[in-house]
C-alpha cells in the first residue's frame, strides 16, 4: 500500500527521519519495500500481510508508528452535531450472517463538482483516481481510515429504502464500470425496492451512481462478512480496493466513525445538510478476553520477558491487559480481528519487544536420525555416476503438451502409461498443459535449443519425477533418470572409435554396477521412436527398468536440425524400480587361491545371433571349472563370409581346490566350444 | 713375465679408445677369447720352467681377470649411456592436449539444494519428501489456510480438480511427517513446488526447502540459532542477519529472514532496492492450530518451521541476474559450476 507520511503526521508530531520510521516499520512486521519522494513528502510502499488489515489506511500505520515512538495519536474529526433532520433512508438486512452492521447518512442538497486539490493530491499519490467531491471523499476517507464507504444517488434509490439480501437467484446487473455481469445466486446485494443496486462491499452500480446531476446522497458504512465477500469477488472476477479491505475484515464498531468523517468532509465540501445515521446492528461487537501463561510466552520465546513490560508492550498497542498471577487476560482492541488466541497475543508481545534482541541459541546436540536415507544416497550416486560418464545434469518444468508425445509417436492405448497424463486446469500455456510422463521430450528441447546456439557436443541428464494418473485421487510419482547424448564428430587430437551406442551403453553398465543394480538383460526395443536396429529395452526380473537407442530418423526428421544425419543416444530409467531391486548386502568372497588357465577361442557365426546368447551358451555348460567368459572381439568384414561375424571370447578355468593342469582343461575346454559351435552353428575359426 | 706387463699396457691404451659394445666384444675376443693374446699365454704355461711356473701361472689369471673385470665395467658404462641415449630417442611432446575425459557438471540448483542438505543434515535433520501434486487438504487446509481466506492470494495454485493442486509450497510435507511421526522431529523437505505466475522474476516451477524442529522445548531462540547458523555456513561467516515480523497462517509468531545485501555490503543498491538487505527465508514457531490438525498436542510440544526459494539462494551464491536461466538448460552456463 502507498502511504504518504504527510498525511501520517496529520495524526501524530513525528520528527523522526523518513527512513527510520521505513526501519522501525519494517522491524515491527511492516515491511516498507520502497520510498518516493514527491515534492516536501515521502510516499511509502508498505507491505501489509493479510492478517493485517487494520494497517492498510493511514491512521492505522499512524497508530504504529505512534506505538513504536511511544507518541501521543490524535483522532479524527468524527463529531457530527446533533438536532438534524431524520433520515429519508429506511435499511434492512435480510441476511445479519453476511453483513453484521450497516449505517447511513444522507447528506441534502450537495454540489457535486471536482474536488480541491489538496485532497486530489492526496489520492493521486496514494494512486486513486479522482472522479468527483463526493466520490473523492468515500475513496479518501476509506484511505485514511481504512473503512470503505460507499455514495448512492439518493434519487435514484426506488422507494428511498435499502435492503440487504443476497441475489437468491442467478441475476444480471451493470457495474460502476459500465461492464454487465452474470450475479450468482449467492452474492450479497444491496437493493433499492425494486432492483439491486450495489453489489456489497464490491463495488456500486451504475444505475444508482453520483453524478454531477446528484442532488442528495446516501452514504453507506457497513460490515460485510469477510469470506462471503472474497468468495463474490472470486466468483465475479471483481476486485477493487473496498473488496480487498472488506475480505480481510474490517472493524465493525470504528465503521461509524468513518460514515461521520466523511458526511463532514462532503458537506464541507460538497455544500448540503447532514441527516441523522440509520444503524441497523443485527451482530454487535463483542470483545472476547485472551488468558496467557507468562510462563508460555518465556518459553515460546526463549528467554525470560518481566511481566511489566509485557503488559506495557500490549497496552502501547491497544490491547487491554488484567494481571492475574502468573497469568494476564488480553483484551485486543475491536481493529484487530486478527486476534483470538493466546499465540496471537504472543506474537505482538515478541513482535513489540523486538526480534533482534531475541538471542540466538546455537543447536544443541541431539541423538537424531540426520542422514540421507538410502534410496536418497543411491539417487546421489546416481547422478555423480552419470556425471563422471561426461553428462551434465540439466533442471527442467515437469510441464509437457500432447504434441511432446506425438513427436516420439508414444502410442494410445491401455497398457501405455506415459499417455495417462495429469491434466491441469488453469495451465499459464497451451505447451505446459499436462504433467510429464517421461522426461524424454524435455531433454530432446533441451537438445535442439543447445544446437541452435552453437553447442555441439550436448550429453545431458536429469533425474526428476514423472506423474502417472492411475485413477486414484493423487497421481502416482515415480523417479526417472533420462539422458541424451550427442556429439558432432570434429576433427580430433586422439582418435575415439567406440560407437556413440556402445559408449552411452558403458556409461549405464558403469552406474549400474556403482549402485549394485545386477541381473539385468538388453533387449531389442520395442520403443517406436528409437532406431529399430540400434536401440534396446533393459529388464530386470520380468520387468521393463527402461530403453536405450538412437533416436529413430523419423523423429529426427520432424527436428529440423541443422547437422548432418545427427546421431542422438537417448536412454531413460525408472528409478523407482530399481531402487528396489539393489543388492543392499555386500558379502565377501574368498580371493581365489589357485591360479587359472586361460584360453581364447573365435567363432565365426550368423551376425543376426547375438553375442549374449553365445556367452550364455558358455556359462550355462557344467564344465564345472569353468570361472569366467569374456567377450574380447567383435568383428565384421574382410575375410569372412557374407552375413557372418567373429567374435573372440577368452575362457577362464579355475578350480576351488587345486591348480588346474593342461591336461585337465583341454577336454573339457574342446567339448565347451565343440557344445556352443554346434548350438549356434559357428565355425571354430581358431582356439588357443 | 715382461709380456704379459706389455699386453696389460697394450690393452689399456686399446680399451681407452674404444666407443661402443660391439668394440668391447672384439676387444674381449682379442684378449681373453678362444684365441685371445692372454689366452695364448695361459696356454704357453706349459712351456714356461718349472721354478717360474707358480708366479707366471699367478700372473697370467691376474691379468686374465684384470681385463675381464675392465671389459665388464666398460660395457655397463655403455649400456648405461647407451639406456640413457634409448630414453631420450622416447622423449614425447609433453605439451600436447590430454586425451579429455571431462565429468559433466551437476545443475547449479542441485549443486546449492546438495549444499543446503548438507549443513542441515550436520546439524542432525533429516531428509523427508512428498507428493508434488498434492491434496488441497495438506496444501492449505492443514496449514490453517482455509479455502476463502486471504492468505490464498500470497500463492497462485495451479489446479488439477477442485480438491487436488500442484503444491504451491514444500509445507505440506511438516503435516504428513506430523501425521506419521512422533516428535521430536527435525526434518528437511526439499523439492519441486508450483505457482501460477510467469515473469522476468518468477518461473512457475521453483524449488524449496522446508524444515521443522518439533520438541517439548523448543523456541524462537532455537529458531534464530539453527538458521543464523545455516545462513553463516552458506554465506559465510561475517554476513550480517536480521529477523524481522511477517506472516504466515501456519507459524506464529513468523518471521522473514534478511541478510545483509552481499553485492553492496549493505550499503544500497539495485538488487537490494536500496535498503542494505535482502530477503532469503520465511520461517516461524509452528502454529498450535496446525498441531492440532496433524494430532499433536500444541500444550506439550513447540517447534519452528521454515522455508526457502532455492533458485534465490542460487542466484545470490553465484550473482546469477535472471531466474530463467535455470531452466534454458544452456550448456554455455550449466558448464560454469
Amino acid at each position: 500500500m502507498r502511504v504518504s507520511l504527510d498525511w501520517i503526521k496529520d495524526f501524530l508530531d513525528v520528527t523522526a527521519s523518513p527512513e527510520d520510521v521505513a526501519h522501525r516499520l519494517t522491524m515491527a512486521g511492516l515491511e516498507v519495500e520502497g520510498m518516493e519522494k514527491i515534492g516536501d513528502d515521502v510516499v511509502m510502499e508498505v507491505n501489509v500481510t493479510p492478517n493485517r488489515p487494520d494497517c492498510l489506511n493511514v491512521y492505522g500505520l499512524a497508530r504504529e508508528v505512534a506505538a513504536l515512538y511511544r507518541l501521543p495519536l490524535k483522532s479524527p474529526e468524527t463529531r457530527v452535531s446533533p438536532d438534524l433532520q431524520p433520515s429519508d433512508i429506511q435499511v434492512s438486512i435480510d441476511a445479519p450472517d453476511l453483513c453484521a452492521r450497516y449505517t447511513g447518512r444522507s447528506v441534502v442538497s450537495v454540489t457535486v463538482r471536482n474536488s480541491p486539490d489538496w485532497l486530489k493530491r492526496r489520492l493521486e499519490k496514494c494512486g486513486i483516481r479522482t472522479i468527483n467531491n463526493v466520490v473523492d471523499v468515500t475513496s479518501y476517507v476509506m484511505l485514511e481510515l481504512g473503512h470503505p464507504l460507499h455514495a448512492f444517488d439518493t434519487a435514484k434509490l426506488a422507494g428511498r429504502k435499502i435492503r440487504v439480501a443476497t441475489a437468491g437467484s442467478d441475476l444480471n446487473m451493470t457495474t460502476l464500470d459500465g461492464v454487465e455481469r452474470d450475479i450468482p445466486g449467492e452474492t450479497l446485494l444491496i437493493w433499492d425496492s425494486a432492483s439491486p443496486v450495489a453489489v456489497a462491499g464490491i463495488m456500486g452500480g451504475e444505475g444508482s451512481s453520483v453524478t454531477e446531476a446528484t442532488k442528495d446522497i446516501f452514504l453507506e458504512s457497513a460490515y460485510f462478512e469477510p469470506a462471503s465477500i472474497r468468495k463474490s469477488s472470486k466468483a465475479l472476477g471483481l476486485r477493487s480496493e473496498s473488496s480487498y479491505r472488506f475480505e480481510r475484515g474490517t472493524d465493525r464498531v470504528f465503521l461509524e466513525a468513518a460514515l461521520n468523517r466523511a458526511a463532514l468532509l462532503i458537506a464541507e465540501l460538497a455544500g448540503g445538510r447532514i441527516c441523522e445515521m440509520v444503524d441497523n446492528y443485527p451482530v454487535p461487537y463483542t470483545s472476547v478476553g485472551i488468558t496467557v501463561s507468562y510462563a508460555r510466552i518465556n518459553a515460546l520465546i526463549g528467554i525470560p520477558i518481566e511481566k511489566e513490560e509485557v503488559l506495557g508492550l500490549l497496552e502501547s498497542i491497544g490491547i487491554r491487559t488484567e494481571e492475574k498471577g502468573e497469568e494476564f487476560v488480553a483484551w485486543p482492541p475491536p481493529f484487530r480481528g486478527d486476534i483470538s488466541t493466546p499465540v496471537d497475543i504472543i506474537e505482538e508481545v515478541v513482535r513489540c519487544y523486538g526480534y533482534d534482541r531475541v538471542p540466538a541459541r546455537p543447536p544443541r546436540a541431539t541423538l537424531s536420525d540426520g542422514l540421507l536415507n538410502a534410496a536418497e544416497r543411491t539417487v546421489h550416486a546416481i547422478r555423480e555416476s552419470i556425471r563422471k560418464g561426461g553428462f551434465n545434469e540439466v533442471v527442467n518444468f515437469s510441464f509437457m503438451n500432447m504434441a511432446d508425445l506425438d513427436l516420439l509417436s508414444i502410442e494410445s492405448h491401455e497398457h501405455e502409461h506415459r499417455r495417462k497424463h495429469v491434466i491441469l486446469k488453469n495451465p499459464l500455456r497451451q505447451e505446459e498443459c499436462l504433467m510429464r510422463t517421461t522426461l524424454m521430450p524435455a531433454l530432446v528441447n533441451n537438445f535442439v535449443y543447445n544446437l541452435s546456439r552453437g553447442n555441439r557436443d550436448v550429453r545431458l541428464f536429469e533425474v526428476s519425477r514423472v506423474f502417472i494418473d492411475w485413477g486414484k485421487q493423487l497421481p502416482a510419482e515415480g523417479l526417472r533418470l533420462a539422458g541424451l547424448y550427442f556429439r558432432e564428430i570434429q576433427p580430433s587430437l586422439w582418435k575415439d572409435s567406440v560407437p556413440a551406442f556402445y559408449g552411452v551403453k558403458g556409461v549405464l553398465e558403469s552406474l549400474f554396477e556403482e549402485i549394485r543394480f545386477n541381473n539385468y538383460t538388453f533387449v531389442p526395443s520395442r520403443e517406436v521412436f528409437l532406431h529399430p536396429g540400434k536401440s534396446a529395452d533393459i529388464y530386470c526380473g520380468g520387468f521393463k527398468m527402461g530403453y536405450i537407442g538412437e533416436i529413430g530418423p523419423q523423429v529426427i526428421e520432424k527436428l529440423s536440425l541443422k547437422t548432418q544425419k545427427p546421431e542422438v543416444i537417448v536412454f531413460e530409467v525408472d528409478l523407482d524400480r530399481v531402487l528396489t531391486l539393489l543388492e543392499q548386502k555386500i558379502v565377501y568372497h574368498q580371493i581365489p587361491r589357485y591360479p587359472s588357465i586361460e584360453r581364447d577361442v573365435a567363432l565365426v557365426l550368423d551376425e543376426q545371433i547375438a553375442a549374449a546368447e553365445v556367452l550364455a551358451l558358455f556359462r550355462e555348460y557344467p564344465s564345472g571349472i569353468l570361472s569366467q567368459v569374456e567377450l574380447f572381439d567383435h568383428y565384421k568384414g574382410k575375410n569372412l563370409p557374407e552375413n557372418t561375424k567373429s567374435l573372440g571370447i577368452r575362457l577362464t578355468y579355475r578350480s576351488k581346490d587345486r591348480t588346474l593342469s593342461e591336461d585337465e582343461v583341454e577336454p573339457v575346454h574342446m567339448a565347451l566350444v565343440e557344445h556352443v559351435a554346434k548350438k549356434t552353428g559357428a565355425k571354430i575359426r581358431g582356439t588357443a | 713375465m715382461d709380456d704379459l706387463l706389455s699386453l696389460k699396457q697394450s690393452f689399456l691404451a686399446e680399451i681407452d679408445t674404444v666407443s661402443e659394445i660391439a668394440e668391447l666384444q672384439q676387444l674381449k675376443a682379442k684378449y681373453t677369447g678362444r684365441k685371445g693374446l692372454v689366452t695364448a699365454q695361459m696356454k704357453a704355461l706349459s712351456s714356461v720352467p718349472p721354478q717360474q711356473k707358480p708366479a707366471f701361472g699367478k700372473a697370467v689369471n691376474e691379468l686374465r681377470d684384470f681385463v675381464d673385470q675392465t671389459l665388464d665395467q666398460k660395457e655397463i658404462l655403455f649400456r648405461d649411456v647407451e639406456k640413457q641415449k634409448r630414453l631420450l630417442s622416447e622423449r614425447i611432446d609433453i605439451t600436447l592436449p590430454g586425451k579429455p575425459c571431462l565429468p559433466g557438471k551437476t545443475h547449479p540448483l542441485n549443486k546449492v539444494l546438495d549444499e543446503i542438505k548438507d549443513i542441515f543434515v550436520s546439524m542432525g535433520f533429516s531428509i523427508q519428501e512428498g507428493p508434488e501434486i498434492e491434496l488441497d487438504y495438506y496444501n492449505f487446509e492443514a496449514l490453517n489456510i482455509p479455502k476463502h481466506h486471504p492468505a490464498r492470494d500470497m500463492q497462485d495454485t495451479f489446479y488439477v480438480s477442485d480438491d487436488v493442486v500442484l503444491r504451491t509450497h514444500t509445507s505440506p510435507v511438516q503435516v504428513r511427517v506430523m501425521e506419521k511421526k512422533k516428535p521430536p522431529l527435525k526434518i528437511i523437505a526439499p523439492g519441486k513446488v508450483y505457482r501460477c505466475d510467469a515473469d522476468v522474476s518468477h518461473t512457475p516451477m521453483f524449488h524449496q526447502v522446508e524444515g521443522l524442529m518439533v520438541d517439548t522445548d523448543v523456541s524462537f531462540s532455537d529458531l534464530k540459532g539453527v538458521l543464523g547458523l545455516f545462513i553463516h555456513s552458506f554465506f559465510g561467516d561475517e554476513t550480517p542477519v536480521r529477523f524481522r515480523p511477517s506472516y504466515f497462517p501456519f507459524t506464529e509468531p513468523s518471521a522473514e529472514v534478511d541478510i545483509g545485501c552481499i553485492f553492496c555490503a549493505g550499503k544500497g543498491c539495485r538488487v537490494c532496492k536500496t535498503t542494505g538487505w535482502l530477503e532469503v527465508m520465511g520461517c516461524g514457531m509452528v502454529n498450535p492450530k496446525v498441531f492440532e490438525m496433524s494430532g499433536y498436542n500444541p500444550d506439550e510440544f513447540t517447534g519452528f518451521a521454515f522455508g526457502m526459494g532455492v533458485e534465490r539462494l542460487t542466484m545470490l551464491k553465484y550473482a546469477i541476474d535472471d531466474i530463467r536461466l535455470f531452466y534454458e538448460n544452456d550448456l554455455r552456463f550449466l558448464r560454469q559450476f
